[in-house]
């Protein structure tokens, strides 16, 4: 009866545990317990728990189940059984088994067989001694796992009863007692003295088998000295082995098949031993709907919805956006060989069975055996509605931190449904919350439980709770709510600032509100941008979110991997948003960063519809195709695709791209440009004002600029600071060295360096003198004609700086799509002399009238060319203004002789220049370019007419018999000059053509005047010379102006 | 709304100035300087019509110029929320209409304007009601309501809605008002 009446006791023990173990089991343990009355009555009180053990075949299940939980007082069983009872049989190993399962779910089954086989074999009376051992074997188990003092087993039965109850008692209070302190728990953490862990390496997948192995070894032999071992879940390949030294781990794992003999064992430190047994909480368990993102696979990174999850086995089932190849699939599904691209990747698209049945692949229709719902079945993979169901393993989904577009929200939305009523799908975005996600203010909206939809403002945030002030007055002061149970409310007409999400940064005003979903009109986009209410803060700030990724900018121009280009018009987190190239309609693309090949920097110009140069910056009209009409500044150009910046367009963030040929300057010319950009009362002339172009490209080069190279040309000292030689300027063909064969131009000469521009190359490349040899086929040796040919007269040069820009067959920048077409008009900009000379030899009007080359390939070039020689460069009023109307035939009248128009050239110098600036529209107001250039270098003005002569101006005479230095006493209207000989001007006057005078170059500190430019006729003091430019301070105003060497001259004494 | 209120500001005024008309040139620089400017605070400024008072001059250090406190009254335009405005619209787009009222600009997004009028995308884009018996294009007049106004340094900027009772067209005879 005292047995009995332990059993009893034992068998509460066992029952409270349980339930306070396994609540999950109650409803077994019920009817397990209903069971167990019964039997009670058949059999007595007293044997109750021992039936259970000895109850046949048909309870096994149950039972099973209810061993796992008794495992604590079942587990050892079997030791002492295999010892006291013989005729046990196998029944005290299924116990055994039962209760190893307890520590090993799954693995238990190894056991579970032998247990069915032997579960008809119940034997009542030998269940008696069963129960009777049981109080043992739990005390030797608790030695081993609480580290219990080790009992003997002989011990006294009474004895085991107390400390049976004092080991439940003491669990209880340990493993259940909320209100334990810290202090207790940290007491029970490792310490040196305890037993340590070993991590120890195991055949991967066997992690499991190879702890019960162990178990099972400890079992049979007593002589092993480790404590427990432990499998976890999570960790492959390793076991942990709890035990007090390194030899006994060695001494356990030997022999075991899983465990290799060279294994590293390794210790684990005791602070990390906690670790090791501490449950991972997982913040977010997954619950249905929940929005996940895959992690591995083609669907890598994609968004899926969670359908279900299947915790015990660790896997969920999403549904996806299928990425299926049909293609490949029908392929494979007939064996057909496939050969499968690794870089390709389907794009999502919803599955349309009936384009699998078109492609022959064959469409299983058939019901899921839990969900009773429809599936579309193709080779293994799982369809309905579109989607693919996938189950995969829990770990190859991410759950932290997803943040859906709205894109793929949308995606995923079946008609109809309500983004509010997405209650799950919202909870997951409220599960991104950061901290301190709302604050003291902010109006919020209940969107659960009673309260739903009330309305009103966080008063207070503690943790979790937030406690709000309702807007309806009648409730109480303060409301306290889950955070998750609010959500952040808005009403139109708010500006707000986005503060998470795809849209992060960007600021707007509400236009509406759709439950938690708002409609913003972007402050700076005037778009509209849907975004999560929970997303958004109230806020008077203005900025249009991220404006850079990497190396690339809102506004640039990109390459794009495939070679299209496009210009960023709206940076998202992760990508951008580009307008691409193609003139006809807009398209723009969303392309990620390392779609991105390159930036464009670089400053490019194209023609437009009449061969206007366009240069970035210039104002531009649309005049023809989708976008006819627009009108702004050019903000990129390449390929002859221009990116018209419209503030007034709204979409693509008002840009704008066209065809450089479908555009026109504006202010530039309609109708073909002309000449020279000399303005003059004349009607007639007006007409023929400069192109746009020829003020505005140079207009933005440095200084540097063209025009001052022809002054200085006509100035004869003009590169006087530079490399002064005979060579500069010459075609030279490089003989040796690096750039061997290559043909160029002499820009500068240094001692025995020589720098040369390189026809080919578009760059200045530095050689020895030596290496260089004249080309004279190529080379059109300027400086001889310079000097021996009449035609340099001012107007020959001036006219010829247009053609390098206006005759595209000559010069291959002038080709609209060539790439490099701005370098050669820099790098001849740069070289003072080339184009001038260059044109001017070919100018000359003996080749000029017969060289086709230049005016009749190209149409637009023609009319420009026509004029020119009339009214834009020879500013002859005699000739020009008489010929202008006809300027083909002064053209060519000039064409004999240089001389005629040269003589007049000095004359009109001064009207011109005065009325020349003011007078182009054209070029200057529109050009930006321009402004800097006035100040920089005032000859912008200069270019039509070549500075020339003013009275007072220190010359050198250079015409035979008068050689010497004189003095400009007046300048005749033929553009002679009177000239008083001697450097002081006190000798005789001589009346000398321009040609044959050569302005004196000043040095610093001396009294100079300006020739050309704004400053026309000002007197003034040289301060310092810089390269090529004057520093000159000027008599009237006090002002120090940077000028070009070449304008100033100096004042006779 | 307008309002005709009093303001005061500092003017400076370059010595050549100084003369007999001093106060003509001082008024007229105001004139100049503040009409059409918008402050946050008091919106737009329409006309100035009368200045109250001017202070006595300070000349500053260095520069000569000399700096007049000048009282001024003004009227003022400055758009509030809720407020019903007429206003002359100039641009129309599928994500709704621009609108002007004087030198305010305001948006009408699709979202407020009433569903059953579309937007006919074409020559003339406009939004249209089914029947089309009332429409809005370019130059038409709407009545509409201001939602939430946004207050730059230069503009104020409006968002409006004809989502609303006897709001919408008002210039189209046909149209309810």
């Amino acid at each position: 009866m005292a047995r009995r009446g332990r059993d009893d006791d034992d068998d509460e023990v066992e029952e409270e545990e349980e339930e306070d173990e396994e609540e999950a089991y109650d409803l077994e343990d019920e009817e397990e317990e209903d069971e167990d009355d019964y039997e009670e009555e058949a059999r007595g009180g007293g044997k109750a728990s021992r039936s259970r053990g000895g109850r046949g075949g048909g309870g096994g299940g149950r039972k099973r189940s209810r061993e796992d939980n008794f495992i604590d007082d079942s587990a050892i069983e079997d030791d002492e059984e295999d010892d006291d009872d013989g005729d046990g049989g196998g029944r005290p190993k299924k116990k055994g088994g039962g209760g190893v399962r307890g520590f090993f779910d799954e693995e238990a089954q190894v056991d579970e067989d032998e247990e069915e086989e032997d579960d008809g074999e119940g034997e009542d009376d030998f269940i008696n001694d069963a129960g009777a051992d049981l109080p043992d074997e739990d005390v030797v188990r608790g030695s081993r796992h609480r580290s219990m003092p080790m009992r003997d087993e002989e011990e006294d039965i009474d004895e085991i009863e107390r400390q049976v109850r004092e080991r439940y008692a003491r669990s209880t209070h340990i493993e259940y007692g909320e209100e334990a302190a810290e202090v207790e728990q940290q007491a029970l953490l490792p310490s040196v003295k305890d037993p340590k862990l070993w991590m120890v390496k195991c055949a991967i997948g066997h992690e499991r088998e190879t702890a019960i192995c162990l178990m099972q070894k400890f079992i049979d032999r007593s002589d092993l000295q480790i404590k427990s071992v432990v499998a976890l879940d999570h960790l492959k390949n390793y076991i942990y082995i709890e035990a007090e030294k390194e030899a006994h781990v060695k001494e356990a794992c030997k022999g075991l098949r899983n465990i290799y003999a060279s294994a590293k064992i390794t210790l684990v430190p005791i602070k990390e031993m906690a670790d090791v047994l501490s449950v991972e909480s997982k913040s977010v368990d997954l619950s249905r709907d929940a929005w996940v993102r895959m992690k591995l696979g083609i669907y890598k990174g994609d968004l899926a919805k969670v359908v279900d999850v299947d915790n015990v086995r660790q896997r969920v089932t999403v549904k996806l956006i299928p990425r299926i190849d049909l293609q490949a699939l029908a392929s494979k599904l007939e064996g057909r060989e496939f050969v499968k691209k690794k870089a390709f990747v389907p794009p999502p698209r919803f599955f349309n069975i009936d384009e699998a049945r078109e492609m022959h692949i064959r469409v299983e229709r058939r019901r899921d055996k839990d969900s009773g719902e429809y599936f579309e079945m193709i080779d293994g993979l799982m369809f309905k509605d579109g989607f693919l169901y996938k189950t995969v393993s829990i770990k190859s989904i991410s759950t932290q931190n997803i943040q859906p577009t709205f894109d793929e929200l949308e995606k995923f939305r079946k008609p109809g449904d309500d983004m509010n009523g997405d209650m799950s799908s919202l909870s997951t975005l409220f599960a991104n919350r950061k901290k301190g996600h709302f604050m003291k203010g902010d109006a919020v909206i209940v969107i659960k439980g009673d309260l739903k939809n009330l309305e009103g403002w966080v008063e207070k945030v503690e943790d979790e709770t937030v406690h709000i002030r309702p807007k309806i007055s009648d409730l109480p002061k303060t409301l306290a709510f889950n955070e998750k149970e609010l959500c952040k409310y808005f009403k139109p007409g708010d500006h707000v600032k986005v503060v998470s999400g795809v849209q992060e940064g960007a600021t707007g005003m509400v236009v509406k509100v759709e439950g938690h979903v708002l409609i913003i009109l972007s402050d700076t986009t005037k778009e509209h941008i849907r975004v999560f209410a929970d997303h958004v803060v109230e806020s008077s700030e203005i900025t249009t979110g991220i404006t850079r990724i990497g190396d690339y900018e809102l506004h640039d121009l990109v390459l794009l991997d495939n070679l299209s280009f496009g210009v960023i018009i709206r940076v998202e987190t992760e990508a951008f948003q580009v307008l691409k190239g193609v003139p006809d309609r807009p398209e723009v693309v969303l392309v990620k960063l390392r779609e991105i090949k390159s930036k464009i920097d670089r400053r490019a110009s194209a023609k437009d519809r009449s061969n206007n140069m366009i240069s970035a910056k210039d104002v531009v009209r649309v005049i023809e195709g989708a976008c006819k009409g627009k009108q702004g500044p050019v903000e990129h150009i390449h390929k002859g695709i221009l990116f018209i910046y419209d503030r007034h367009h709204l979409e693509h963030a008002g840009f704008i791209c066209a065809k450089a040929q479908s555009c026109l300057l504006v202010g530039g010319s309609a109708g073909g440009r002309r000449g020279n950009g000399m303005d003059t009362s004349d009607p007639r002339l007006g007409a023929l004002r400069s192109p746009a172009s020829i003020l505005q490209s140079p207009g933005r080069l440095p200084p540097r600029g063209p025009h001052m190279n022809y002054g200085g040309r006509f100035g004869g000292g003009g590169r006087g600071g530079r490399g002064h030689d005979a060579m500069v300027g010459k075609c030279i063909k490089i003989k040796s060295g690096p750039y061997k064969g290559y043909r160029g131009r002499v820009k500068e000469v240094t001692g025995v360096l020589v720098r040369v521009e390189l026809d080919s190359l578009m760059k200045i490349v530095t050689v020895k003198r030596d290496d260089i040899a004249d080309t004279p086929t190529v080379a059109t040796p300027f400086r001889e004609p310079r000097y021996s040919l009449g035609g340099e007269t001012p107007m020959h040069p001036s006219r010829t700086p247009l053609h390098p820009y206006q005759t595209p067959m000559r010069d291959p920048g002038a080709t609209p799509i060539h790439d490099g077409m701005r370098t050669p008009m820099r790098s001849r900009a740069w070289a003072p002399m080339s184009p001038p000379r260059d044109n001017w030899e070919e100018g000359n009007p003996a080749t000029w009238g017969s060289s086709p080359a230049y005016q009749p390939g190209t149409p637009p070039a023609r009319p420009y060319e026509a004029p020119t020689p009339g009214s834009g460069w020879a500013n002859t009023p005699g000739v020009s203004y008489n010929d202008a109307p006809t300027p083909r035939e002064s053209n060519y009248g000039n064409a004999p002789s240089p001389y005629v128009p040269s003589t007049p050239v000095g004359q009109p110098m001064t009207p011109n220049s005065a009325s020349y600036l003011p007078g182009t529209p054209g070029g200057q107001p529109m050009t930006p370019g321009n402004v800097g250039m006035d100040i920089m270098s005032p000859i912008i003005g200069g270019e039509g007419e070549g500075n020339w002569l003013l009275p007072d101006v220190l010359v050198n005479v250079l015409r035979a018999g008068d050689d010497g230095p004189g003095v400009v006493r007046e300048v005749l209207a033929d553009g002679s000059c009177r000239v008083a000989l001697g450097s002081s001007g006190n000798g005789d006057f001589v009346t000398v053509l321009p040609n044959e005078l050569e302005v004196i170059r000043p040095k610093k500190s001396d009294k100079i005047k300006i020739m050309n430019g704004n400053f026309r006729g000002y007197t003034g003091k040289l301060i310092g010379i810089d390269g090529s430019d004057g520093i000159v301070k000027l008599d009237d105003t006090y002002e120090v102006k940077i000028l070009d060497m070449v304008i100033l001259a100096k004042l006779a004494s | 709304m307008f309002f005709h209120i009093v303001l005061e500001r500092n003017m400076q005024l370059h010595p050549r100035h100084f003369g007999p008309h001093l106060r003509d040139k001082l008024v007229s620089k105001l004139i100049k300087d503040v009409e059409g400017t918008c402050s946050g605070r008091h919106g737009f400024v329409v006309a100035i019509t009368g200045v109250e008072d001017i202070g006595k001059g300070l000349i500053r250090e260095g520069t000569g110029y000399v700096t007049f406190p000048v009282k001024y009254q003004c009227v003022v335009f400055r758009p509030f929320k809720g407020e019903i405005l007429e206003a002359v619209v100039t641009m129309v787009n599928k994500m709704g209409f621009f609108a002007e009222a004087g030198p305010v600009q305001i948006f009408v997004s699709n979202h407020l304007i009433p569903d059953d009028m579309e937007f006919q995308s074409g020559d003339v884009p406009n939004y249209t009601t089914s029947d089309g018996s009332v429409k809005i294009q370019k130059d038409s007049e709407v009545r509409l309501k201001i939602i939430g106004t946004r207050v730059d340094a230069t503009e104020i900027f409006c968002i409006g809605t004809i989502k609303d009772d006897f709001l919408g067209v008002i210039s189209d005879p046909g149209a309810a008002v």
